[in-house]
């Protein structure tokens, strides 16, 4: 198939989800409210989080992936709606701070906002602002999901067998690198 | 007419000519200019590694703020890309009807992928996701982020 005649799409009979499926009540917040909720947010809905993008990484496939989708919107739909209940001053003074502070939304100019929208979730909501790096960091989660369908694990059968552990005589003129030992 | 005189020197002859060499000023050994290089380029790493870890770790705050709203960023787009999906569809639908032996998502009943079955997902390249769109969102969207 050459590039650049055009229409390609999916076919008929590729499964795509109608419009209703599709459609629930997104996340209508402002980039700068976003990068204030976030570490919070992304405590809250962690286990919606990890399985959501579990489900992406391995099935590889945005269809088969809806109803974690959906659980993700709606935790964080939830975590805001809480934030709002509770906590809405400290945290659009906090949001305010971002946005007027620098062009990337920098979270170093803000550390005074920073502790009082912090403090004021640990009152109210019970929750605490992650430890430095921890949404960077590689995790482990614990699943109950199915491993997909054709998955394999990885074992190599024709892999050579260990070298058997023997007893070797000390090298006779000591090492090459000694210097390292 | 006058006695000539001859030009000679002066009495007691010339003052000695000043060819002494005079050395500039030096107001640092050798060993203390060692030193002192030694000490400014240990204070400058100093503040250098100091400055590196602070924009790291800002880096890395940014970044794990941003990991943090990342999944449900993905879950809307991956909604939104779906219905764009669904519309292109029906689009090619209705643009192609009347052409002879067009089959929707194939090039006259030739497939993308002939090995794999229909119902497999492969990302589709970004010019199918705009075809039926104007020309302006392609710009806006895919284009213009080449450029800035």
């Amino acid at each position: 198939m050459p590039r650049g005649t055009g229409l390609r799409m999916f076919t008929k009979d590729f499964e795509l989800p109608t419009e209703e499926e599709l459609t629930v009540q997104e996340v209508n917040v402002t980039t700068s409210s976003l990068r204030a909720g976030a570490f919070h947010l992304g405590k809250s809905c962690e286990k919606e989080n990890h399985e959501f993008i579990l489900c992406r990484e391995e099935e590889k496939d945005p269809r088969k992936c809806l109803k974690e989708g959906k659980d993700v919107t709606s935790c964080a739909l939830n975590f805001f709606r809480k934030v709002k209940k509770s906590c809405l001053e400290e945290f659009s003074q906090y949001a305010h701070c971002l946005d007027q502070s620098s062009k990337d939304l920098n979270y170093r100019y803000c550390r005074n906002t920073q502790a009082i929208f912090d403090k004021c979730v640990l009152e109210n909501l019970n929750l605490e602002r992650p430890e430095f790096g921890y949404f960077s960091r590689a995790q482990v989660i614990q699943t109950d999901r199915p491993k997909p369908e054709g998955y394999t694990s990885v074992e190599y059968p024709d892999a050579p067998p260990p070298i058997p552990e023997v007893d070797r005589p000390r090298a006779k003129y000591g090492l090459r690198n000694y210097w390292m030992t | 007419m006058a006695a000539r005189t001859q030009d000679l020197p002066p009495k007691g002859g010339y003052a000695p000519i000043n060819f002494t060499r005079i050395p500039a000023r030096s107001y640092f050994s050798g060993y203390q200019l060692f030193a002192g290089y030694a000490v400014v380029t240990a204070f400058a790493g100093y503040v250098y590694f100091r400055t590196y870890r602070q924009i790291r770790n800002e880096e890395i705050e940014m970044r794990s703020g941003q990991m943090a709203i990342q999944p449900m960023l993905i879950a809307e787009r991956d909604r939104e890309f779906l219905k764009q999906m669904r519309r292109n569809r029906v689009e090619e639908e209705k643009l192609m009807s009347g052409v002879e032996g067009w089959e929707v998502g194939k090039f006259y009943s030739e497939p993308i992928y002939k090995t794999l079955p229909d119902n497999k997902f492969m990302d589709p390249i970004v010019q199918e996701f705009f075809a039926h769109g104007p020309s302006s969102a392609f710009s806006r969207k895919v284009l213009l982020p080449l450029t800035s």
